[in-house]
């Protein structure tokens, strides 16, 4: 399952990079002519209520899936990854910090991104911003757990007896032994990112409605779902199937990292 | 003067905002170049007061409530933390009891070694891992070039144990304290990394503060022996005239409960009853309720040290009594 997962992500990855290239139309040419033309020739997904090709709109969505997931995941585990190894070694910041991440974590995921999303503007950066703080908390309480029991851990005392100052030990002998939850981590806010985004811009609140990107073609294609159900297949299927793949990844990688899980995988 | 000189160290442990003392007043002195034993059953404080002179007390439930630790004349209880770090790993290093825990999974041993290296010395990379790798041979791996990069969890105890030590010589240091080094190891590594650390001593003239709960570890390595009981420091004396005459009746239970291997023994002694909790209020002397030879006195006045020779105190009214 997962090869296959890896797979698809190599697809979407392929068509995120080159899809200024392959797409047969541009992505915001608008064809009155051609509106809500079925998935055929010239048009294989068909074409919107303003006769843009959907083709072209889902490899561009996918470039937008990738920038998302990338952006949301490195602003995720760089905030989320730093409050929580600085809140588990200086115990008592942490009391302070992590009672916020608490707070945060109160809140729904969607609704906190809903509230979030209401005060800023409508953009790409934003989007990741909002997105990335979400998943920043619970990558925060992950690292906050894991760092409390590895700073008890005998080699980090050896470490200080060596003469090794905070930064030392939080960056070259903490960190190292946090790099696989942190990828297990990454995988999974990458998938859970895609689903977020979705989420805000079919409630209109994500990216600028002009960007094509699969939640947005969800969004606009909604009125028009009982006269052509292609515009809701389609990215409804992309955001499913790459959605489905990062989860496998992310599960291999999970087994892959945790020795309890070698011999299972062996046995496969 | 003394190369390391603890005088007066109390430790107490914070429970439930109480202090409740566990170390009460301990001084020794470790001179240059030679061993100094610590002996006591868990919980009497040993490790406390080692885990005290590295610093690693910090952020910890446990406070050093009075006392100073003197470590080349100066104090490493109100050193600034910048200074004490240019000491410790340089001047003074620490091996663990633990070989399994004690280094850090991710990294090659190689890496481990020249990190502490490039911790204190201004050396290129390449020169720290020659470095490494001239410690490893020092320390008796065997193909110290291809072991340089091995992890951790490659290496068995006693390996594991040999590189910790490299580690801690990695900066040559004056004074190297070895918290239980051999407990966690089988019978057989435990005597060939105590060769290895007496062989070591001799080739660098580092002291070595050797703490242990096994008196024949003890009487094999060191020079002087401090025997600890509930906090305190009951007995001290050169190693081979402790062994000799023991004056304090628990450093004389201690041995007693030894197994001896060509003597038939019907039963092995035991010291009777067990070990007052800790914070507990105990007057007199903290041995008297699983004393042999205890009288009245014993339960009234705690006993100063009384030398009973030059070299040999005991915290006992009556030394050296009723010797076998």
């Amino acid at each position: 399952m997962a090869t296959i997962g890896l797979i698809w992500l190599c697809l979407v990855l392929f068509a995120a990079v080159a899809a200024p290239l392959i797409v047969p139309f541009d992505p915001l040419d608008i064809d009155p002519v051609n509106r809500l033309a079925e998935p055929g020739w010239p048009h294989l997904f068909g074409t919107d209520h303003y006769g843009r090709d959907t083709f072209s709109r889902s490899l561009y969505g996918a470039r937008m899936t990738m920038f998302i997931g990338v952006g949301s995941v490195v602003f995720a585990l760089a905030t989320g990854g730093l409050i929580g190894m600085l809140s588990a070694y200086f115990i008592r910041l942490g009391n302070f910090l992590m009672r916020g991440i608490d707070v945060l974590m109160a809140f729904p995921a969607l609704l906190l991104a809903l509230v979030l999303m209401t005060l800023l503007e409508r953009s790409v950066t934003n989007t990741i911003i909002v997105i990335g703080i979400v998943y920043a908390t619970t990558t925060a309480r992950i690292l906050f757990g894991m760092t409390l029991k590895l700073k008890r851990e005998v080699f980090i005392d050896a470490a200080i007896c060596s003469g090794a100052g905070h930064s030392s030990i939080l960056f070259r002998h903490i960190l190292p032994n946090l790099i696989s939850p942190l990828l297990v981590q990454a995988s999974f806010i990458f998938a859970f990112a895609q689903l977020q985004a979705a989420a805000l811009d079919f409630l209109g609140l994500g990216l600028p409605p002009e960007v094509p990107s699969w939640g947005n073609m969800l969004s606009e294609s909604r009125i028009y779902v009982t006269r052509a159900p292609w515009l809701l297949i389609f990215p409804g299927l992309l955001i499913i199937l790459s959605v489905f793949s990062m989860n496998m990844v992310g599960d291999a990688m999970r087994d892959s990292m945790d020795p309890r899980f070698k011999d299972d995988i062996a046995g496969v | 003067m003394a190369l390391l000189e603890v005088k007066d160290l109390a430790i107490a442990v914070a429970v439930g905002g109480q202090l409740v003392p566990v170390v009460h007043g301990v001084s020794f002195t470790v001179e240059a170049g030679k061993t100094l034993g610590i002996v006591g059953e868990s919980g009497c404080g040993k490790s406390l007061t080692s885990l005290a002179i590295m610093g690693l007390l910090e952020g910890s439930q446990v406070r050093i409530t009075s006392g100073s630790i003197l470590f080349d004349g100066q104090d490493m209880l109100t050193l600034p933390a910048e200074r004490r770090r240019a000491i410790m790993g340089a001047d003074m290093a620490m091996i663990f009891q633990e070989p399994m825990t004690s280094l850090n999974p991710v990294y090659r041993v190689g890496e481990q070694i020249a990190e502490s290296i490039l911790q204190h010395r201004k050396v290129s990379k390449a020169q720290a891992r020659e470095r490494a790798i001239e410690l490893l041979r020092l320390v008796r791996i065997p193909d110290p070039e291809g072991r340089v990069d091995s992890f951790p969890h490659q290496l068995s105890g006693g390996m594991r144990q040999r590189v910790m030590i490299a580690m801690a010589l990695a900066c040559d240091p004056k004074l190297l304290i070895a918290d239980e080094p051999t407990t966690a190891l089988d019978v057989t590594v435990q005597a060939r990394i105590l060769d290895l650390l007496k062989e070591l001593q001799d080739e660098t003239g580092m002291a070595i503060m050797l703490i242990s709960h096994d008196l024949g570890v003890i009487a094999e390595t060191c020079d002087d022996v401090a025997v600890m009981y509930w906090g305190k420091i009951i007995e001290t004396a050169p190693a081979d005239e402790l062994f000799s005459t023991m004056a304090h009746p628990y450093t004389r239970g201690l041995m007693a409960s030894i197994p001896v291997s060509d003597r038939e023994v019907e039963r092995l002694e035991a010291i009777p009853s067990r070990v007052p909790m800790l914070g507990e209020k105990l007057d007199g002397c903290a041995f008297h309720p699983r004393c042999g030879r205890a009288r009245p006195i014993c339960s009234d006045i705690d006993p100063v040290a009384i030398a009973v020779s030059p070299s040999h105190f005991a915290r006992c009214h009556f030394p050296g009594e009723d010797q076998a």
